[in-house]
């Protein structure tokens, strides 16, 4: 005789995108009753034996009490059933004090008189209600998490059952704040709960059965909680219990002279979208989506300047950021860029910089000083083609780092030089530098005192002598004292045209070779074709360059 | 035209000789790029670390810009202030770095540096506070007056920024 049950009465939570009103739900309440049992258990026999061909047996069931013990109702969602004790409630004028009781005893008025009602022991309590934050914690949060008697809930579980359900409050999602009382000195009580506890406004409903003997409905202590739904206004729907979805009922015990149970089926019954509801409005979301692109895409143009064909431009944007460890004090920085051959520059930009000077601090055991200086420079490299180029030689950056006090002295402190890197990216370089010294203390006592130190007359010696000709770059003899060091940023772009016909080559090239299984035949088809492309290109540049009047005189000619 | 997100924030600032700071920072480009979204300049608010040297603001910054060619890359300006328990707000540096050119997530250490002033403004700086600042700080990111200047340095500031490029390899640009 003994039944499954769903034990399981846990929340579950879903998520949809559509409005929650359109959601319906079908209760299903059935008393068990020891007859009830009897005739289903008999039904089940009869049923399992019919092939075996013995006698029907005629189920015994008591007709009179059928529609008091089980019913079964659609609810949507917010949909207000009034339970026996709210129709007799509302029905007194005088026990009406708020315009919803007011609005509650009209409809009640209405439904009498229609005798329209259409649901006997099941009814709910809307968000509306102010039972519904009454609802005795016991309840709305049974006691049962945990296996050992615990004495009662939390104290944070009771802060959050007992936060009232707000109302939605719709907050703009761009970046409004308020720009008076962003702190609030005192908070009220109200405010601690709401704020200081994870908090979402949801609506609630609450569905609930009068499970009273029969007759004897409408008393308070006979209600029942059966399901709660909440939602918040994002789509999220969570069901406690759960739904039954063809699985065992829940089990509902009633507490008083009488232990009833009572079997709880509870299904989502909300009819799935037409499929060309669907289309629709897939079509309006995809309308709306382009015509955003659209927008953005008209705000933000077509255009974009790039270098002219065969030419790589070198742009470079950096900062000096430190320099450390250096002797004395007050610090600039002087800074020029040399360009090699085949490398232009634009016209109107300046290749040197000085920093501005810097008092160092104390950092760590060095002494720093910042200049966070940024620089941005432009380089066009010109290649002609098709000689067996050496790697192409990159700007230098030289720099010579100085020291100028309060009583003007002026000092060397050191020089240094940095390459522009091969490939774009980010980098930190740390550049160390070397000053040029002399021997003996004369030079020493004059750098101390008055200032003054041997320089470097060509700068471009601390690499490569401008003037270097030759195998061997031989420094024998020049005397050096190592000295700080000076740190930069640089950010390196590199663009030209070619690199746009080169990722589209190298994207048709992985074509091939995925759908050919890259046969070393279709390799060489590649590279011919890439040969063809290249030929293709120098006649046409060697068409351009042609004078004018020659291609003219030909067509003359031809003609 | 090519797009560029900049999203990322102004995680503190450490180093500098008192504590209660706040920054003034600003992104400023050349007139190819359009600002498509978000701000491009504000104010973090004042924090007061209660351990450590650093203060952390944890401020937000996403900007999407489009452009039109390479020149002007975006740069990022700060100030870092500091105000004492009168009130009294003292700049406490300026910094400038470029923002970066190669998308993905980059930790920038920016260093800050302050006018300095002659020794009666600096012995009067000491006691009462204040001291020189510039006129117009617009006229440095270009770099060609800066030599005028005499300056001594200050904290650095730590940012984190995230970059998102958009068409950029479409017009061959390689970073």
């Amino acid at each position: 005789m003994a039944d499954s049950w769903n034990t399981d009465t846990g929340e579950a939570v879903y998520r949809s995108r559509d409005a929650v009103k359109n959601l319906k739900i079908r209760v299903r309440i059935e008393r068990l009753t020891s007859t009830a049992a009897l005739s289903q258990h008999l039904q089940q026999q009869v049923l399992s034996q019919q092939d075996r061909g013995a006698i029907e047996l005629e189920t015994l069931t008591s007709q009179g009490q059928k529609g008091d013990n089980e019913e079964e109702l659609v609810v949507g969602w917010q949909e207000k059933l009034f339970s026996q004790y709210e129709m007799e409630l509302f029905q007194n004028e005088s026990a009406c004090q708020t315009p919803l009781d007011r609005q509650y005893h009209t409809e009640i008025r209405a439904l009498n008189k229609a005798r329209s009602r259409r649901n006997h022991r099941i009814f709910t309590y809307t968000d509306h209600d102010r039972y519904t934050s009454c609802l005795p914690m016991q309840q709305l949060h049974p006691a049962d998490l945990l296996t050992t008697t615990k004495s009662g809930p939390t104290f944070l579980a009771e802060r959050m059952a007992s936060v009232r359900n707000r109302r939605h409050e719709r907050r703009t999602l761009d970046s409004s704040i308020p720009k008076s009382k962003i702190v609030m000195w005192e908070p009220t009580e109200e405010f601690v709960k709401s704020s200081h506890v994870v908090n979402n406004a949801m609506q609630t409903m609450h569905i609930m059965a009068d499970l009273a003997p029969p007759g004897r409905l409408g008393q308070k202590e006979n209600e029942y909680l059966l399901l709660t739904i909440k939602t918040d206004g994002s789509g999220t729907i969570i069901a406690k219990p759960d739904f039954n979805k063809g699985k065992e009922p829940y089990r509902i015990v009633t507490v008083g002279e009488k232990r009833e149970v009572w079997r709880l089926n509870v299904e989502n019954v909300c009819t799935a979208m037409q499929p060309e509801e669907k289309e629709r409005e897939q079509n309006m979301y995809k309308d709306l989506y382009v015509r955003h692109k659209e927008y953005l895409n008209s705000l933000v143009g077509q255009d974009f300047e790039m270098p002219p064909l065969g030419i790589l431009r070198y742009m470079m944007n950096g900062e000096i950021v430190s320099a450390k460890g250096f002797e004395y004090d007050h610090l600039y920085i002087h800074f020029f860029m040399e360009l090699p051959n085949n490398w232009s520059s634009l016209p109107f930009q300046s290749h040197s910089g000085v920093t501005q000077t810097c008092r160092a601090r104390t950092l760590g055991k060095e002494n720093v000083a910042f200049f966070s200086y940024p620089f941005s420079f432009e380089a066009f490299y010109m290649s002609e083609k098709e000689s067996e180029e050496p790697i192409p030689q990159w700007p230098v950056i030289y720099f010579k780092v100085l020291s100028l006090d309060s009583w003007h002295r002026y000092r060397t402190e050191g020089y240094g030089y940095l390459l522009y890197p091969a490939m774009p990216g980010k980098y930190t370089i740390t550049c160390h530098t070397w000053r040029p010294v002399q021997t003996g203390t004369v030079s020493a006592l004059r750098r101390f005192f008055v200032g003054g130190s041997p320089e470097l007359e060509d700068p471009s010696y601390v690499r490569i002598p401008g003037t270097f000709k030759g195998d061997r770059l031989s420094r024998f003899g020049f005397c050096t004292e190592t000295t700080g060091s000076v740190t930069f940023n640089l950010h390196c772009i590199q663009q030209a045209r070619a690199f746009v016909d080169a990722t589209m080559m190298k994207k048709r090239r992985q074509k091939v070779f995925e759908q050919l299984g890259g046969f070393s035949q279709q390799g060489a088809v590649c590279t011919i074709l890439e040969a063809f492309q290249r030929a293709r290109k120098k006649m046409q540049e060697a068409r351009e360059c042609l004078p004018r009047d020659l291609v003219n005189t030909t067509s003359h000619v031809e003609s | 035209m090519a797009e560029l997100h900049i999203i990322g924030q102004i995680v503190g600032a450490s180093g500098f000789p008192q504590n209660s700071l706040f920054c003034k920072w600003g992104v400023h480009t050349g007139g190819a790029w359009r600002l498509l979204s978000g701000l491009k300049e504000g104010q973090t608010q004042v924090d007061i670390p209660q351990t450590g040297d650093m203060a952390y603001w944890s401020h937000p910054i996403d900007v999407h810009y489009a452009t039109k060619g390479l020149q002007g890359w975006p740069k990022l300006h700060l100030q870092v202030w500091h105000q004492d328990s009168f009130g009294r707000c003292q700049l406490y540096g300026y910094g400038y770095c470029h923002v970066p050119s190669s998308p993905g997530h980059h930790r920038i250490c920016c260093a800050t540096w302050r006018p300095l002033g002659s020794w009666q403004e600096q012995l009067s700086q000491m006691f009462v506070g204040g001291g020189p600042q510039l006129r117009s700080p617009d006229l440095v990111y270009s770099g060609a007056d800066r030599y005028r200047l005499h300056t001594e340095a200050m904290g650095t500031v730590e940012l984190e920024l995230g970059i998102i490029m958009r068409h950029f390899d479409k017009y061959g640009v390689e970073s």
